[in-house]
């Protein structure tokens, strides 16, 4: 009898619950290191920033913390009229559309057929692809297989090898394997054959897993240099934009025996040039942000 | 005529095509896919014959003669081999437990944090640097710890003197771990973050009418609660624990260092693949590696299992 006088006297929502919109004195703790975390993100691109807008008498001072104290806007408009910088980005978009375009294509049919339970061979198939997540032949064999394949020094070697990226295969084959396999019952019964039953009943349902992996993709084909490292040694005229940025970075920091004389100037082209590469980005990223959270999240649960 | 029918709608073969047949469209779509692995994972598995190999770029595999196990004799008593290789094992299982702890500290915070507009814009912040390349990461990292870089810069203004951290190759590993988690530490954080949300609430109500402190709720019940993904995580990582992150050493490294900072990978471009070594010791080196991964992983998974956790294979 006294313990239920107790439990009545208890308040509903007890102190300290997740329910308990207070604010507590954790809360503040917690806030402040993550908003100095934040900062520690944000500060690089705020220095690189104030870098690529300062003159370089002001750089050499060296008191370029947080504030330019001299504008010199000079680095964006050799940006600007750098052929090699905009004949990258032409590279980079060519990837970026035929590229996303044609890794989406054979990933997305691969993962409908493996999804498909019906057909002779799916286990060999299967097990031939999953053996290739835990075994490779190395780089050396690859870059020999290339090699011998005529693609050295040649844009189709930045496409053809990204054809099918396994995670994302299987991660589309579950999805399709999610959907309810009556529909394809359904379908078949009034005459639809197996590619009618993909492209009008599948592919349409898929769009958001579609999103989520075309945007992988797009993001890996912005951000391409690998390949060309490898295997455009000799042909700048058709690297793509990470590549050029690259070969720039290694030009400025290859100053390094004699601090001293680093080249200010260069240092701000590099600079502006960085932002050249990361402000599209910088601006689709926010809005695009749940696509690849999305994405993510089902391919860890699932995987 | 009637038993013909019946033998051949048994006939082995028969029964094999007709099957294919109906499944044609699959088959269809399914055929590129088995060329690209054919051509782009199992010819170069085919090439790890290679290793055994005095390898001949002119008459290729098929003309080299074989020479046993003499590339894998040359690593092994090759110096700047083991320099690497324990750079990669310093390099990758640091970072294997830095991402991690990284990654669970951030998830925490971000699951305790009760205000969501600041929670959704410090998770769009963290997250952002996943999508850089290494290339443009570099960049940042040269441009602040430069000889007259914003670090250089601070460490003047508390009064030391600047140094030339690019040049210093016991900084460079530390340059490594703090890009590194610069990079991706926020991002693994989501995986956590799910893991977290998908908590049954009743535990946390359960917690509050005991009346545990929220550190309490934290270790007894979150905690817990992401174990199974952290373990499956790590698992997974373990097998990349070799690779260390070529894109990542290849870049932050610089000429003056290069040679003492190498890992497995970068080791290989540089001396088999871009520079002059035979093929055939870079191809051995390859695969020292993969089947030294592939064993990490089982060993790893077996204890997992042992510990009654859930495996990945």
């Amino acid at each position: 009898m006294k313990k239920v006088q107790e439990l009545e006297r208890l308040p509903l929502r007890p102190k300290g619950s997740s329910r308990d919109r207070k604010i507590q004195g954790l809360d503040v703790i917690i806030c402040t290191i993550l908003v100095i975390y934040a900062a520690l993100i944000i500060f690089p691109f705020w220095n690189a920033f104030v870098i690529s807008i300062s003159s370089e008498a002001s750089y050499l001072k060296s008191n370029l913390l947080l504030w330019p104290t001299e504008l010199d806007l000079n680095a964006y408009k050799q940006v600007f009229t750098n052929n090699q910088l905009w004949s990258g980005f032409g590279i980079t978009m060519i990837l970026l559309i035929g590229g996303t375009a044609y890794q989406l294509f054979f990933t997305v049919i691969t993962g409908y057929a493996m999804s498909r339970n019906k057909w002779t061979g799916k286990n060999f198939v299967m097990n031939m692809i999953l053996v290739t997540m835990f075994f490779g032949g190395g780089m050396v064999p690859y870059y020999y297989l290339i090699k011998s394949l005529g693609m050295m020094n040649h844009i189709a070697v930045m496409i053809i090898p990204g054809a099918i990226d396994t995670f994302n295969m299987l991660l589309m084959r579950n999805y399709f394997a999610s959907l309810p396999a009556e529909m394809e019952e359904s379908a078949k019964i009034d005459g639809a054959n197996d590619l009618v039953i993909f492209v009008k009943i599948f592919l349409p349902l898929s769009l958001p897993m579609l999103a989520t992996i075309g945007l992988f993709f797009a993001v890996g084909n912005w951000n391409s240099w690998y390949n060309a490292m490898l295997f455009i040694p000799d042909r700048s005229e058709i690297w793509p934009l990470q590549m050029v940025l690259r070969n720039m970075i290694a030009t400025v920091s290859s100053n390094i025996e004699n601090p001293e004389a680093v080249d200010g100037f260069s240092q701000g082209l590099t600079m502006a040039s960085i932002f050249f590469t990361i402000v599209p980005m910088m601006c689709f990223y926010p809005f695009l942000q749940r696509f690849f959270v999305k994405g993510i999240v089902v391919g860890a649960i699932k995987g | 005529m009637q038993l013909t029918t019946i033998v051949q709608r048994n006939n082995p073969f028969r029964k094999f095509w007709g099957k294919l047949w109906r499944s044609k469209y699959l088959v269809l779509m399914i055929i590129p896919a088995i060329a690209f692995y054919i051509v782009f994972c199992y010819v170069p598995m085919y090439g790890v014959l290679m290793a055994f190999q005095k390898f001949n770029p002119k008459v290729g595999i098929f003309g080299s003669s074989y020479v046993g196990f003499d590339n894998f004799v040359k690593v092994f008593e090759d110096a700047k081999f083991w320099l690497a290789f324990r750079n990669t094992l310093i390099i990758g299982s640091v970072k294997i437990v830095i991402s991690f702890l990284g990654a669970v500290a951030i998830a925490l915070l971000l699951n305790e944090l009760r205000m969501i507009k600041t929670k959704k814009t410090i998770q769009t912040i963290v997250t952002f640097p996943h999508f850089l390349s290494w290339v443009v990461v570099s960049g940042f990292v040269f441009s602040l710890f430069a000889y007259n870089g914003a670090v250089n810069s601070l460490v003047e203004a508390m009064g030391g003197s600047r140094t030339n951290f690019l040049a210093d190759k016991g900084f460079f590993f530390g340059m490594v771990f703090a890009s590194d988690i610069w990079k991706e530490a926020g991002w693994g954080s989501i995986i956590y973050l799910a893991t977290m949300a998908g908590i049954p609430q009743d535990q946390y109500e359960a917690a509050d009418i005991d009346g545990a402190t929220r550190l309490q709720k934290i270790w007894h019940i979150t905690l817990p609660g992401i174990k199974p993904t952290a373990i499956l995580l790590l698992i997974m990582s373990v097998g990349g624990v070799l690779s260390a992150g070529f894109d990542q050493i290849l870049n932050l490294g610089n000429d003056l260092i290069r040679e003492d900072v190498n890992i497995i990978d970068t080791y290989i471009y540089y001396h088999y693949v871009s520079g002059s070594g035979n093929a055939g010791i870079g191809t051995a080196i390859g695969l020292f590696k993969s089947v030294v991964s592939f064993a990490l992983v089982i060993t790893v998974d077996r204890i997992a299992k042992a510990c009654g956790e859930r495996g990945i294979i």
